[in-house]
């Protein structure tokens, strides 16, 4: 099995300040892989450790197989990198930084890049301090995606799109993943994590709480339950995985450990159900509970 | 009307708020400089000394640098006004162009002014306000030197630093302030964004200061310093002839510049300049191929400013040859100061152009001319300040890197090595470019005042500024290095820069320094050309030299592929 990226028990202190802390993570070549977490937490220092950019304190990150540190120009050739605030140029126009990338990373598709200007809605002959942030997230990210590189590492590359945009950018990451290509994607947009991503990593104070696909993580955590029955439900709160019990008109509403279900079924069943929902969790009620459950 | 100035006091409050530690730090740096160069100048300089430095301040490369000689008042006072007032004077320009840029188009740029005119305030409150704070601030700095100066001109013997000429100099910085602040408001109107806005008011600093030089060397071209307003303060000879009108000239002068500025304001939109933005290229030029032609690309603007500008500021030099050999025939000490070490000696009782006739043969003999024995400060000077430009070219990479701009080029298949080759190769290269720029300009103008222009001619011209090209070296080379090693402490560049610029005016003849120090300064060893009887050019100092900044490089190189990019200190 070969990996896009590969890091093992990755240490990062800033003088005394540990930014990392015993990072894991192995992400498949053509996976599409989410990084979530609060700001700070970490998700910009572990991507700058993979493009080379800091050096471990402990631990490898591997790119392709290759070293992060050691080999970063031969990585970078089949990588692209949007980072969340873009910095621009001031002097130079839009479509001169896009060339400037494009032309750095080596193949140059010019209809490709005449297209993803067009989807963008983005005007190349204003000089970048000219650009809003927006904007300037349009410049890296269509220099990212006019690239034919196999991994783009995207560090909250939407965070200044509006909802139009945000959809070309889903589109455009779709695409990539249809052609096979992986990506390594930080957002704080759960929605565009839920429809885009194979695979999420959440991170926390430096630290990687949980790893997994979706369906995965809505396995450890809770569903929401609502549940209508003939008869009042009593001895509900004394079954182990409920929790946070609130008496509605038309009857309760509860979280249930997945794992918990059957036994908690059993137990409504005895009081005759009339009405039964249950709700995975969404992935912003994941990450909210992840970090409520920690008591941050 | 009234409602253009709409809470404008409530904005110069805040501003001043925001000011209260950049611009008094500025007032408290800049002013306790002046301030206390005065005990120091006058305790290093005994009287028996001080006729001799006035003698020096009446040479025309000096009175190009600091106006006009006030040689006749002889007092300690008038001595001071000569050496300090022109320097004083521009950095008070630079202050107030970073103060009004800061405070108006700065503000503007990056979206502040929106959130405030957004609040019940006039069109014109911000621009009123900024202007108004530029004025305390200069009365404060005005306020604090003059008393300053009035303090230790009285605790001390015979200065004849009195009130009224106190008073002047802080009235005459004040003013120069204020034109400066007004000027800059002026183009913060023209220009969308604050790096043009700031580039056009240093332009036209430089300018000015440019402008009064021949105005001051050469009294029939007097006008030239009267129209501007670096050569109008120094007309004010604070405690040498105590003039006030320039101060009502420079006034008017502030007065007509707002009122552009403020007519401007008012006619304009929110984030436009006067001067439109032109669409730009929708693709990269072929100097976006490599990283460091885009290197080259980025500094573009920045390269031709400084060669153009060193260009006419070897120019300016260069007209002052014209006269020169009359100028050091009236003048015994010149005629030690340049022509002693080469031995030439004269013979009491000639008449001036007996002298020069003289001087003439003499100097032809050891076989070079008079220019050229000139010229060799000049270049002293000159390749000590062309450090500035070569050592930005480097400093430039520090800045993207904190722009985080840095990593943008890095995360491409790029390698470091390369992209911090980018700066390095324009700074290495432009050291001599700018050298040649300097010399070429001093070639030229030489060239059309000098009676016999094969006395200065272009070998020489070029060989002679050439020389300082591995002393400039060495501090690219540290530049280079501190930026691979440690690049939060690029200040250790400027402090040296300091140190040698010190050592320079101050190290040989005055005793401060111990001689070693001598070594620690690339520009000590320098030959100076025009060579003196029995002197030639000490290669192996060159030679040294270029091996130091090569080894320094090197290692820049080496530490920059070690360390983090804008790692962030916690």
């Amino acid at each position: 099995m070969s990996y896009a990226v590969e890091i093992k028990n990755l240490d990062k202190y800033f003088g005394k300040f540990q930014a990392l802390k015993n990072i894991n993570l192995e992400i498949s070549e053509g996976e599409v892989f989410a990084y979530i977490g609060p700001n700070g937490a970490g998700k910009s220092t572990t991507i700058r450790v993979l493009l080379g950019i800091l050096n471990a304190t402990r631990g490898t990150a591997k790119v392709f197989g290759k070293d992060a540190w050691k080999d970063a120009v031969e990585i970078h050739k089949r990588i692209a990198y949007v980072p969340g605030d873009v910095n621009l140029w001031p002097n130079l126009t839009g479509g001169e930084v896009i060339d400037l990338f494009v032309n750095l990373r080596g193949k140059h598709d010019k209809a490709l890049r005449q297209r993803l200007i067009k989807d963008f809605n983005l005007d190349p002959t204003k000089k970048c301090r000219t650009y809003s942030k927006g904007n300037r997230q349009k410049v890296a990210l269509v220099a990212a995606f006019a690239s034919d590189v196999d991994l783009y590492i995207l560090d909250e590359p939407t965070s200044g799109l509006d909802p139009l945009m945000e959809q070309v950018f889903q589109d455009c990451v779709m695409e990539q993943k249809n052609k096979g290509k992986g990506v390594f994607l930080s957002s704080h947009i759960m929605s565009e994590v839920e429809r885009l991503c194979d695979r999420v990593g959440i991170i926390r104070e430096g630290e990687v709480v949980q790893v997994g696909t979706l369906d995965d993580l809505r396995h450890l955590t809770r569903y929401a339950m609502t549940v209508t029955t003939k008869n009042t439900i009593e001895g509900l709160d004394k079954l182990d995985g409920v929790h946070d019990i609130v008496k509605e008109s038309y009857g309760l509403h509860f979280y249930v450990d997945t794992a918990k279900m059957g036994p908690i079924i059993n137990h409504l069943n005895q009081f005759e159900i009339i009405k039964l929902e249950s709700t995975p969790p969404s992935l912003e009620e994941l990450f909210m509970q992840h970090y409520k459950k920690e008591g941050a | 009307m009234s409602a253009n100035f709409e809470n404008t006091s409530i904005l110069t409050r805040f501003m001043l708020r925001r000011e209260r530690v950049n611009s008094l730090m500025w007032i408290l740096i800049l002013g306790g400089v002046v301030i206390l160069l005065v005990p120091g100048m006058f305790y290093a300089l005994p009287p028996a000394e001080r006729f001799a430095i006035l003698e020096t301040l009446s040479m025309p490369a000096m009175v190009s640098m600091v106006g006009p000689a006030f040689g006749e008042y002889g007092t300690y006072g008038a001595l001071y006004t000569n050496f300090m007032m022109a320097f004083t004077v521009l950095t008070v320009g630079l202050m107030n162009i970073f103060l009004v840029v800061r405070l108006t188009r700065a503000d503007e740029e990056k979206g502040r002014l929106e959130v405030l005119r957004s609040l019940p305030v006039g069109r014109l409150s911000n621009l009123s306000a900024a202007l108004i704070t530029a004025l305390i601030i200069n009365i404060l700095l005005g306020l604090f030197i003059a008393l300053g100066m009035f303090g230790f001109g009285s605790a001390l013997n015979d200065t004849g630093m009195c009130l009224n000429g106190s008073l002047l100099w802080g009235a005459t910085l004040a003013v120069t302030g204020l034109v400066f602040a007004a000027l800059t408001a002026f183009f913060s109107q023209l220009s969308s964004n604050s790096r043009s806005a700031m580039g056009y008011a240093f332009m036209t600093l430089g300018f000015f200061f440019l402008l009064r030089a021949p105005g001051d060397m050469n009294p029939d071209m007097e006008i030239l310093a009267l129209i501007s307003p670096l050569g109008l303060p120094l007309r004010t000879a604070a405690y040498a002839g105590n003039y006030w009108w320039p101060i009502l000239i420079m006034f008017a002068i502030a007065s007509v510049v707002t009122g552009f500025a403020y007519y401007f304001q008012s006619i304009r939109d929110i984030d436009q300049g006067i001067i439109p933005a032109k669409p730009g290229r929708a693709h990269g030029s072929f100097l976006t191929k490599t990283p460091q032609s885009f290197v080259l690309k980025l500094m573009k603007t920045t390269i031709i400013v400084w060669l153009v500008s060193m260009f006419i500021l070897g120019a300016a030099y260069g007209t002052v040859f014209g006269e020169l050999d009359t100028f050091i025939a009236t003048n015994e000490m010149y005629q030690q100061l340049i022509l002693g070490p080469f031995a030439i000696e004269f013979l009491e009782g000639l008449t001036i152009d007996e002298t020069v006739a003289a001087m003439r043969t003499a100097v032809a003999a050891a076989g070079f001319a008079i220019p050229q024995l000139f010229s060799a400060m000049i270049n002293l000077i000159m390749g000590m300040f062309v450090t500035v430009p070569s050592v930005l070219f480097v400093m430039k990479m520090r800045k993207e890197e904190a722009e985080i701009k840095s990593e943008l080029l890095l995360a491409t298949p790029v390698k470091r090595s390369s992209y911090m080759s980018g700066y390095v190769i324009i700074a290495f290269v432009m050291a001599v470019l700018i050298q040649m720029a300097t010399g070429f300009g001093m070639y030229i103008s030489a060239a059309a005042v000098l009676y016999n222009p094969a006395d200065f001619p272009l070998s020489f011209a070029m060989q002679a500024a050439l020389i300082y090209v591995p002393a400039i070296w060495v501090k690219i080379g540290l530049t280079v290095l501190i930026i691979g090693l440690v690049p939060k402490a690029t200040g250790i560049v400027w402090a040296y820069f300091a140190y040698t610029f010190l050592f320079l005016f101050f190290g040989q003849g005055f005793g401060i320094f111990p001689d070693w120090a001598a070594y620690l300064s690339p520009f000590a060893f320098v030959t100076q050309l025009p060579l003196g009887p029995g002197e030639s050019v000490n290669f192996v100092a060159l030679g040294i030299k270029i091996a130091i900044a090569a080894i320094l490089t090197v290692a820049g190189f080496y530490f920059y592929k070690k360390r983090d990019i804008n790692a962030i200190t916690h």
